[in-house]
């Protein structure tokens, strides 16, 4: 009996290892049935990764889905990674899919673009006979472009970033609540910090998190957070942020809440004491629902001004799948999200965004009679963000940013918190970064 | 005389701290229930606002809200976890019995080697072996099925000993051996016979079975990503961290509310039978 | 099979075949969907194999260099391994303590004919129930309780106890104590319904004599009661400790993944489940198989028990009958 169990085991083992054979992740060969000519027949399903409803509202509400085609949505969450986990398993797949379940559009982030991007699973997208529009914002382009400056996508929408400001709060603390002399108080780094003194003293927090501030630093970092020799670098932009971060929690003039936490979105209340939040058209107008609250919240007393530093935050790039079977319709897609005035004017005027049209934006920037009035005192948000979006620049970014931002601030929020000293928190966060990208080389600690 | 009244006061005041313990644990038992359908009424703004006991009004809403999602289809989300949960429960309790009888009944070559085998694999946690089951689900395609996650229910082994228990207890060997001389085949007294005999120890894992296969995350959030095979647990992550956009803590809520619901009605309703089949039937000392 | 039927040769043994045929089932899905996994798992674990982005690296034989990685100790000494298999101890342990006294406690309550109470369905069923809800929903109710933004924060603000610069996520025992608590609330209904069971197995007939014989409750407790419970005692208390080794859910949740503070309730499947989100198949293999040898070991004593206990019931068939006429008086 015992023999038998001997040869049931060297069975297994032997089966288990012919399998782990086969098994191994070769990687596909998506250029295969890749780039098919515009010309070819259609398909009837088209997959579309996401991982939130965000552009899903707008695409129901705006693409007209040609007759036979069914579009799916396969959105996974992006926290811990989900969506991208998900994401990376379908395209390593897609080579071997059957055609109705290969992906043929999916959305990035700037924070990991670069990873779609510079991939084979990404398809150049002159060849379904897209033409990158003039209208365009160069960055977005940039963002969307490989090494080589072949473009796989285009984004909907362009993201420069401002500082949103509570008004009857600046009145209170710097006497006026005008947007070019808040401007004016706050134009550097140096006058944004003395101005959080003020808030200070007058029971005001200036910023709702520590982390607050983080992308307007770190969006203007002059090296990537990787060198070519998978280093990772401090930028002094980097530092900065966690200089000033030190200042603001020693003196209290922040929260140690998170970006997203609920302690800071409460601060979006009528009842909050919170001067300043950071953050694209996107942000306050999707995120801030707390201060668009009917009861509780405190719409029209906002405004937006240009703050100490010019930056950009986020965005989402439509990014087309090598080996789509429909390239018409991407290309349609495309064209409606990036140079169909009409479709886009509606998205600026009923949803607030800023769209990705530099012809759009600038109608929108010189009509004196535009303005926000959904959560912002009815200013023309369009005329600030059309000067800031000027200076956007795409550079230094690495397909590891977003596990070093968010684990960074992961991280660092303990020890603002007070559960672990400066040194342990970044001994974590090295410790983090090896478990996620196991090639990087952290600092000896 | 002395004694029983001093024995008598002892009594009562044994009683007094038993039952205030008893209550007290119930009371924190119902408690988290309470909270969630409390805040199942309330409206995004009055969660973010604070903490209450009190219902408020907004119930219908949320229930609206959540039941018309347009992404997080809870009635289809509700069915799929109905499907693999009740599958699940078929196969694991019908087989494990099944297994169970086969072990407790026949005498055959190699039965102590496979009561101790099961014994042994009893104990080995489902994480050492995610990995590779996603890894060869991948690769057979049941990535996106159901199978993955009801067949495997078949070989569960603390069913398999808690069967086997049961057996023990309840199942004379006369009986199957009258069974025999009637001419029922061994299947058919199995189904017939053995099955109806051992019907609580059946009613008590069904129920456990069912609950943990429909609370279960871990491994069908690894295996399921289109939209319409997703389950209720998968459906609740994805809605708590999907969308700052439209974050409605209310709607959360009542979407945990709607998840629970199913299990704890059926619960409720069968936890007489349950916590007899429990007793009489569990591991005996 | 009607022709093998004859008078007095009715042995089971004659049916050979027919165990054989209905552990198959078992044993085919056993190995097709647990045992080949785990043979891939601990394959998996002797090659460095992962991904940067959409570029596979490896798999390339490593031999034993994951492990090692594993146990080399980080600059200040700490072998993460090791700090992540004490946290899932200490918190397991933390719960379970109370869990089983207070199951015990219940147990001895519920089966007490001198103090009968009333209402015992009702209990049972409400102490069951925590046992229902997903360990994620509950961890979320309890992250809200204890939040910056929640009600006990503000409660101790208004009281004056704390400040708002206080926050209970910033402690090792506070979070600590909420993942304890929790896996307490879950699990101690459960416990008691089965120790329960144990104590009505007893013959109560040792229970009348030794009242007869003059001995009161804590003697019955500690002389009776608790030695002939200690086999499913002991049986509780491993299935626990098993469950205890695959604590991920309640921490995770509660701490968003982060295990705060300074990864002191960071637990051994969380870790494991870090690396198998950043695709490094190679270290989440050599964490299985580490999670597989502590749980073997557990397991190896589980079975030694129970064994001599499948033991005892199959050869003392009078023994065992007794124990049924006990339970039914």
């Amino acid at each position: 009996m015992k023999k038998l169990l001997v040869i049931l085991l060297a069975a297994l083992m032997l089966v288990s290892v012919v399998a782990c054979g086969t098994g191994t992740n070769e990687p596909a060969e998506p250029g295969d049935k890749a780039t098919q000519a515009p010309a070819a027949e259609q398909g009837k399903v088209f997959n579309i990764y996401a991982w939130n409803e965000e552009f899903k509202g707008f695409f129901e509400k705006y693409y007209k889905v040609p007759e036979g085609v069914t579009v799916n949505w396969i959105i996974n969450p992006s926290d811990n990674g989900v969506y991208q986990q998900k994401l990376d398993e379908a395209l390593l797949n897609q080579a071997n899919a059957p055609t109705d379940e290969k992906i043929d559009m999916f959305l990035a982030e700037a924070d990991y673009i670069g990873k779609y991007v510079d991939s084979d699973y990404t398809m150049d997208i002159s060849t379904i006979g897209y033409k990158n529009a003039p209208t365009m914002y160069e960055y977005t382009i940039k963002a969307a472009s490989d090494t080589k400056g072949v473009c796989k996508g285009v984004s909907f929408q362009c993201c420069p970033a401002a500082v949103i400001y509570r008004k009857s709060i600046a009145k209170d603390v710097l006497g006026t609540d005008v947007p070019e002399e808040v401007q004016a108080a706050i134009d550097s780094w140096e006058k944004f910090d003395a101005v959080a003194a003020q808030a200070k003293e007058k029971g005001y927090y200036m910023t709702a998190s520590f982390a607050e501030t983080f992308r307007a630093f770190s969006n203007n970092c002059t090296k990537p957070w990787v060198d070519e020799n998978n280093n990772i670098q401090f930028d002094d932009q980097i530092t900065a942020w966690i200089d000033q971060t030190d200042n603001f929690i020693k003196n209290g003039y922040t929260l140690t809440a998170g970006v997203w936490d609920q302690e800071k979105t409460n601060q979006m209340f009528a009842d909050g004491k919170t001067m300043c939040f950071f953050g694209p058209a996107w942000y306050y107008n999707f995120s801030m629902t707390n201060a668009m609250d009917p009861e509780a919240g405190c719409a029209g007393d906002w405004c937006i001004v240009k703050g100490p530093q010019a930056y950009f935050w986020g965005g989402t790039w439509l990014l087309a799948a090598a080996g789509s079977d429909n390239a018409e319709m991407l290309k349609d897609i495309f064209e409606t999200f990036t140079v169909n005035t009409e479709v886009l004017e509606k998205m600026v005027k009923d949803d607030n965004q800023y769209v990705n049209n530099t012809d759009v934006v600038k109608k929108f920037a010189e009509d004196p009679e535009y303005g926000n009035t959904a959560i912002l005192d009815g200013q023309n948000d369009i005329a600030v963000f059309y000067e800031l979006a000027k200076d956007i620049k795409w550079e230094n970014h690495t397909n590891y940013d977003q596990i070093l931002n968010e684990g960074l601030q992961n991280k660092l929020q303990e020890y603002y918190n007070g559960s672990v000293d400066k040194d342990t928190a970044m001994k974590n966060f090295y410790a983090y970064v090896k478990e996620q990208y196991a090639n990087l080389v952290v600092p000896e600690n | 005389m002395n004694d029983n009244t001093k024995g008598r006061i002892q009594l009562i005041f044994l009683r007094v701290v038993v039952y205030s313990i008893l209550v007290f644990l119930s009371l924190l038992c119902i408690f988290f229930f309470y909270l969630m359908v409390v805040n199942a009424t309330r409206s995004n703004a009055e969660l973010a606002k604070g903490f209450t006991l009190i219902p408020s009004g907004n119930f219908f809403t949320n229930l609206k809200n959540a039941w018309n999602d347009s992404s997080i289809n809870i009635p289809r989300g509700m069915l799929n976890s109905l499907i693999i949960a009740l599958a699940t429960a078929v196969l694991t309790t019908y087989f494990s019995a099944l297994t169970a009888y086969g072990v407790h009944v026949y005498d055959f070559k190699g039965k102590k080697l496979v009561f101790t085998f099961i014994m042994a694999i009893m104990m080995i946690p489902a994480q050492v072996s995610a990995l590779g089951f996603v890894q060869l689900m991948n690769k057979l395609h049941l990535n996106n099925s159901f199978i993955p996650l009801i067949i495997p229910g078949i070989a569960a082994p603390v069913v398999f000993f808690y069967m086997k228990q049961y057996m023990e207890s309840v199942l004379p060997l006369d009986v199957i051996n009258a069974a025999r001389v009637d001419g029922s085949s061994e299947f058919r007294t199995f189904n017939t016979i053995v099955l109806p005999m051992i019907k609580p120890a059946i009613a008590v894992q069904m129920i456990f079975s069912f609950v943990s296969s429909w609370n279960n995350y871990f491994v069908p959030a690894l295996l399921l990503d289109k939209a319409e095979l997703k389950t209720v647990p998968i459906m609740i992550a994805q809605l708590r961290s999907a969308d700052y956009s439209k974050f409605d803590m209310g709607k959360v809520y009542m979407f945990i509310l709607l998840a629970i619901l199913p299990v704890l009605i059926t619960y409720i309703i069968l936890s007489k039978s349950i916590i007899k089949g429990v007793t009489s039937g569990s591991v005996k000392g | 099979m009607k022709d093998q039927l004859k008078p007095g040769k009715l042995k089971s043994v004659s049916y050979a075949k027919w165990g054989y045929i209905f552990i198959i089932p078992f044993f085919v899905v056993y190995i097709g969907f647990t045992l080949i996994p785990q043979f891939l798992t601990l394959y998996n674990s002797l090659f460095e194999n992962y991904r940067v982005g959409l570029n596979q690296i490896g798999p390339n034989y490593v031999g034993l260099e994951n492990y090692k990685a594993l146990f080399t100790a980080q600059s200040d000494g700490t072998i993460l391994i090791l700090k992540y298999t004490a946290n899932t101890m200490i918190m397991w342990l933390m719960g379970a303590v109370p869990q089983f006294v207070i199951a015990l406690l219940l147990a001895v309550f519920f089966t007490s004919a001198r103090l009968n109470i009333k209402g015992q369905g009702f209990f049972k069923t409400v102490i069951y129930m925590p046992n229902l809800i997903m360990a994620a929903a509950f961890s979320m109710l309890i992250f809200t309780l204890f939040s910056k933004v929640g009600p006990i924060q503000l409660f101790l603000e208004q009281q004056g106890i704390i400040d708002h610069s206080f926050d209970f996520f910033a402690y090792r025992i506070s979070v600590r104590s909420m993942v304890a608590f929790m896996n307490f609330l879950m699990w101690f209904g459960n416990t008691t319904i089965v120790l329960m069971a144990g104590i009505m197995g007893i013959d109560q007939s040792i229970f009348e004599s030794a009242t007869i014989d003059g001995a009161n409750a804590w003697k019955v407790f500690f002389r009776i009661t608790l030695p002939l419970l200690m086999p499913i005692f002991v049986y509780c208390l491993i299935t626990a400790m098993i469950g205890g080794i695959q604590m991920f859910d309640v921490p995770q949740v509660l701490t968003k993944g982060n295990g705060l503070p300074n990864e002191t309730t960071r637990t051994l499947v969380m870790y494991l489940n870090g690396y198998l989100g950043g695709k490094n198949y190679g270290m989440a293999g050599a964490i299985s198989v580490i999670i597989f040898i502590m749980t073997g070991v557990l397991g190896g004593v589980v079975y030694k028990m129970l064994s001599a206990q499948y033991k005892e019931k199959t050869s003392a068939p009078k023994y065992h009958r007794k124990l049924q006429r006990g339970k039914e008086a």
